[in-house]
């Protein structure tokens, strides 16, 4: 809410800075998002009058005019702007002044004609960005005003109020809470009690107390609706409010000072007396904003004989609102209930500077009293004459409870000790009072503007406020903790994290919430109720949307080499559990720049993002050749025996989308099933203290023979002197083109070794030759010397 | 008078040490040393000499050869420097080295590591919770209420089947205490969702670090001692902290910190970074109901609990000026934090 400090005023003193008033609510809770200076205050620049104008003899741009600056003199003053007529009023700085241009005005020669002073442009005064010409003031201009009663100077504070502090949303509000601050007293002064004393239980009745607990109405005849006075249109402006007429705004006005919202009915439009109850079904309204809206058996409504006239705490209705020819008013001031006002205006979604107070919660002491301040303004202002009583219904809702609050809980609660007499003193300065005490604990009456003082804890908060914070001395305790799976989660993902950067795999961190539309591989996902944007719609089922999303962006932004890991949570359809993924994703060249010492210039491959999968764990991966949507090659990845996820090359057509030129491949796996495999403590293996010996074996076999398929006839073989194979070799396709249709040569190194002695050359020979047979014999293999 | 093996070994010597690369100095070796060389020769004709001669010339003799020997080594080992360093003297050792191409780590991910770290070596534990959670978890077990004026539905995001995604890690506080019994001390760093329209400085989804500390005579000075010692590990020792009372529904008494520090910004302003307060006792009473028990007995326990949003303190600190930077994953921004 936007406080006028001037206003502010009004109600409390306010000595200092604005700047001191910004600090002092800052720490006490109450943040100033910004501070805004209004109205000027320069001294020697007055209002004044032209008199005449003539060609300055020297200077074809120039001329000489005479003003009056209202002390009866006339002043020749040299001026450049040619937008004003004789007669105008201006604004005039008189020698002395200082413009916030920086400009300092004395008496001088132009041109070899006297001028003494200055005709101010709005640029020139800093009120805009207007340099054409002079600030032109209306007739209505005071000649010899100071420049200040024209734009009073003023500062406009935008408080932040935080949702449980509904007792600052009004200017009394925020002045009581200044001067408790301040420790000063703080008198409201308002109608006294006496005059809202008379009330009479007639012609209103409420059906929906607890919604609705207290209602009162009164009538004012006679009223002439018409423009404001200038000073209630300019307090409301203070506040950012449009002035409508003097009715509405008499009712702003209070709202703004009181809190307490109110609302005009032109009488004249109501049939009998008002009903306050809940909406029936299918009801529907035509309020004030012109629109229709249906209501639900939960909406409160505001009656009269024949139909609802305003939504409760919400709005008004178009049919009995205040027009230019409405002559009699019954005038509104009620307490409901927050939730039910709250509940209403969301599901209408019709939040109203009313409904803002109400659902916060309006401080029943006010009801009446603001009534009664409006009232008298009506009566003086639109010259109404008011009824004798108020129609009341319902009774005032009870005070707060109190509260109790133990010293020794508020010295532990905030870890410093507190003399007794400050804790006291901290709240009757909030204005609670103490209505009981004991040795270790007192009693204290809530005000009714504080229903948020609910509990002990509240009243300890209200301590710290006043006290101050920054009075508290930070502590030290430090302790053992045991470690928890979260822990070990993190620690794992920092490994996997660490290691894809190692090779080359740089970590994106895309949203969870994904397009409707992506890039394929986010079918089924579970979309959001209530969306804001295109590009969050629904929730991601896999990671790859996002990555792929952001390789078109690296691709577009030329990037030769992209390789992009995500580790993060996705949502499986159809109930969006969580899992933890990792996706890889690679596209382009090996390396993203020539290097001058050479070394591989080549795309990347499956094998590239294959590896990368087999380095994440010491667990042996398999791969086995699958189908999956969106992939032209695609392989399902398995830890023994249960599948973690998949590993593809995306489809031709998926990749032009996403603006590649180079194939790309992908990878997700569930991170969770490969957690276990790091688990296992590494048990230490003897070192081999005898020499190995090494045979290698070429072989030329039908192409669909897999790599897979030689490995395991050479290890199922049995012999105990192999150890490890390794394929270094591989022609196929176009380059083993010489080898004849569907034939590939690969080529593999053996180790032999045993751990107990130095192998002899014929027996290496003796288990090379049985195994030679054996791919022969096993594999069709044709062996090459 | 020299004998003639001293002068053998002197000239011998004399062409050693002048010799002008390995093969003139192969060829001495030979000459010399060699089966037929001239000490070899000396060798043989020891047998011709009488007995009172051989030792004096065996003597001799040995002397010759390891000066020879010895002045072939030094001399050898002496030109193979030379040509090594002659060989290596026309590299340009300003020529780039070869590069393993490295990946870069997401500067959120950097962010969350170092606050995380600290915040270990303080004794505090990892703790998580799902993105996907219940109103009663987001909003009733942090006692806010249906009716609740800080209850916003608007900006939060629902799922069709009622659940919604959870718009502060403050769930992971009921997750956690559901359980295990006090004493707890853990940070839950994670993601939460606001339904708010994205520009520079708002993003759908953004990443906090929540922390809850919850023991008997846990205080308002447990909490400020705790968290201004964690911004000046994670800001500089010269950094400003001040606590300002504010309002969140789970917590009572409540407050914002700000920081000003030259390393953010320039330390020009106070910086809004984290929110913070003692645990609500209506939040310990919900969770009571929940696991049906008296564990956290409001009158034994107190606790406290912050909050902090890692974009917003990453952007500080590494000046990044547009919180979609961190979505978008250009690899020309990942790399710049390398």
């Amino acid at each position: 809410m936007k406080f006028s400090v001037n206003w502010l005023r009004d109600f409390v003193e306010i000595p200092g800075s604005v700047e001191e008033l910004a600090d002092l609510l800052t720490f006490a809770g109450i943040e100033i998002e910004g501070i805004e200076r209004r109205g000027l205050d320069l001294a020697n620049v007055v209002v004044a009058q032209i008199n005449a104008s003539s060609q300055h003899p020297n200077a074809d741009r120039l001329s000489v005019c005479e003003v009056d600056d209202g002390t009866n003199h006339q002043r020749q003053i040299v001026c450049g702007a040619k937008n004003y007529h004789v007669g105008d009023k201006v604004l005039v700085a008189l020698p002395g002044a200082a413009l916030p241009n920086g400009l300092k005005i004395k008496a001088s020669k132009l041109r070899g004609v006297e001028s003494q002073g200055m005709l101010c442009s709005p640029s020139e005064l800093g009120i805009s960005a207007d340099s054409d010409g002079l600030l032109i003031l209306s007739s209505e201009a005071q000649v010899g005003a100071p420049i200040g009663s024209l734009f009073p100077p003023d500062t406009v504070l935008d408080v932040e109020i935080t949702p449980n502090r509904s007792d600052l949303l009004s200017y009394a509000g925020l002045a009581r809470e200044i001067a408790a601050l301040r420790g000063a007293s703080f008198q409201l002064a308002l109608p006294d009690k006496e005059q809202v004393k008379h009330l009479r239980h007639e012609s209103v009745a409420i059906s929906a107390l607890r919604e609705c607990p207290f209602y009162s109405a009164r009538r004012i005849e006679n009223v002439t609706v018409g423009p404001s006075p200038a000073w209630l249109r300019a307090k409301l402006e203070s506040a950012g409010l449009r002035p409508i007429n003097n009715i509405v705004d008499i009712t702003n006005f209070v709202m703004l000072e009181l809190g307490q919202p109110l609302h005009a009915f032109d009488a004249d439009k109501l049939q009998g007396g008002l009903h306050v109850r809940l909406a029936v079904p299918h009801e529907k309204f035509f309020a004030l904003d012109g629109r229709t809206y249906a209501l639900s058996p939960d909406d409160l409504m505001i009656a009269d004989e024949t139909r609802a006239v305003g939504i409760a705490g919400v709005m008004g209705g178009e049919e009995t609102g205040v027009t230019d020819t409405t002559r009699t008013i019954l005038l509104e001031s009620a307490c409901f209930l927050p939730s039910s006002v709250r509940r209403t205006a969301r599901t209408l979604n019709l939040p109203s500077d009313a409904s803002y107070r109400f659902e916060r919660g309006v401080d029943p002491a006010m009801t009446l009293r603001a009534s009664q301040r409006a009232v008298h303004f009506i009566c003086d202002i639109a010259g109404g004459r008011a009824a004798e009583f108020t129609a009341v219904a319902g009774d005032i809702p009870a005070p707060p409870a109190d509260v109790a609050l133990r010293y020794q809980r508020c010295e532990r609660l905030l870890g410093i000790s507190l003399p007794r007499e400050e804790v006291d003193g901290a709240l009757q300065n909030g204005g609670l009072s103490r209505v009981g005490e004991t040795s270790d604990a007192s009693t204290w009456k809530i005000p009714t503007y504080r229903p948020d003082l609910k509990r002990e804890a509240d009243l300890i908060e209200e301590v710290i406020r006043h006290h101050g914070i920054n009075e508290v001395p930070g502590r030290n305790r430090s302790q053992f903790t045991p470690v928890t799976p979260a822990d070990r989660s993190f620690d794992f993902e920092s490994r996997l994290r660490q290691g894809l950067r190692a090779r080359g795999f740089s970590e994106a961190r895309t949203s969870a919430l994904i397009p409707r539309e992506t890039n394929g591989f986010a079918e089924e996902a579970v979309a959001l109720r209530n969306p804001l944007s295109e590009d969050h719609v629904a929730l991601r089922p896999s990671l790859l949307p996002g990555l792929l999303a952001a390789l078109s962006r690296n691709i577009r932004s030329g990037a030769p080499s992209v390789r992009l890991f995500e580790l993060g949570r996705i949502f499986a359809p159809p109930d969006a559990r969580e899992e933890r993924h990792l996706a890889l994703l690679c596209s382009g060249q090996v390396r993203s720049a020539l290097h001058w010492r050479g070394g591989e210039s080549r795309r990347l491959d499956f094998f590239d993002l294959k590896g990368a999968a087999e380095s994440l764990t010491s667990a042996t991966l398999s791969f086995r050749r699958s189908e999956r949507k969106g992939l032209a090659l695609a392989a399902e990845i398995l830890e023994r025996e249960t599948v973690i996820g998949f590993i593809g090359q995306l489809a031709g057509s998926h990749a032009t989308k996403v603006g590649a030129t180079s194939p790309v491949f992908v990878l997700e796996i569930n991170v969770d099933a490969i957690v276990e495999s790091l688990k296992r403590t590494v048990k230490f293996r003897e070192l081999a203290k005898f020499p190995s010996v090494t045979r290698d074996i070429a072989m030329i076999v039908p192409e669909a023979l897999t790599h897979r398929e030689i490995e395991a006839t050479l290890q199922n073989a049995n012999e105990p002197l192999l150890g490890a194979v390794q394929l270094f070799d591989l022609f196929s396709g176009k380059e083993a083109a010489n080898l004849g249709a569907g034939r590939k040569s690969l080529a593999y190194t053996l180790t032999y070794r045993d751990k107990n002695r130095t192998l002899t050359n014929d027996e290496v020979t003796v288990a090379d030759n049985r195994i030679r047979e054996r791919l022969k014999r096993e594999l069709g293999a044709e062996l090459r010397e | 008078m020299l004998h003639p093996l001293e002068e053998l070994r002197d000239s011998a010597l004399s062409y050693i040490t002048s010799a002008a690369d390995e093969h003139v100095l192969e060829a001495l070796r030979v000459q010399y040393l060699g089966r037929n060389g001239s000490i070899a020769l000396w060798g043989e004709q020891m047998r011709a000499l009488s007995k009172e001669e051989r030792p004096i010339v065996g003597k001799l003799l040995n002397e010759a050869r390891n000066a020879v020997t010895a002045a072939l080594a030094e001399t050898g080992e002496r030109l193979r420097a030379a040509n090594e360093a002659n060989a290596l003297a026309d590299i340009d050792i300003s020529l780039p080295g070869t590069v393993a191409e490295l990946g870069a780590l997401h500067p959120l991910t950097q962010m969350l590591d170092r606050a995380i770290a600290i915040f270990r070596r303080m004794g505090f534990a990892l703790a998580e919770g799902p993105d996907v959670e219940t109103e009663w978890y987001c909003f009733d077990a942090l006692n806010t209420a249906p009716d609740h004026p800080a209850r916003n539905e608007q900006d939060t995001f629902y799922l069709p089947d009622g659940r919604l995604l959870r718009t502060h890690t403050s769930t992971v506080q009921i997750h956690t205490m559901q359980q295990a019994p006090p004493p707890i001390r853990v940070i839950a760093p994670g993601a939460a969702f606001r339904r708010d329209e994205v520009d520079a400085t708002h993003s759908a989804q953004f990443h906090q670090i929540e922390g809850l500390y919850v023991d008997e005579d846990v205080s308002v000075a447990d909490l400020k001692g705790t968290l201004e010692f964690f911004l000046r590990e994670l800001l500089g020792p010269e950094t400003e902290i001040r606590f300002r009372p504010h309002y969140f529904p789970f917590t009572e008494p409540s407050f914002e910190i700000d920081v000003k520090s030259k390393a953010l910004r320039g330390g020009e302003k106070w910086l809004e970074l984290c929110g913070s307060g003692m645990v609500h006792p209506a939040v310990f009473e919900e969770v009571n109901r929940a696991r049906g028990d008296e564990a956290y007995d409001a009158e034994k326990y107190t606790g406290f609990a912050f909050g902090m949003g890692m974009d917003r303190l990453a952007m500080i600190l590494f000046d990044i000026p547009d919180i979609r930077l961190f979505a978008g994953n250009d690899l020309r921004f990942l790399r710049q934090f390398a």
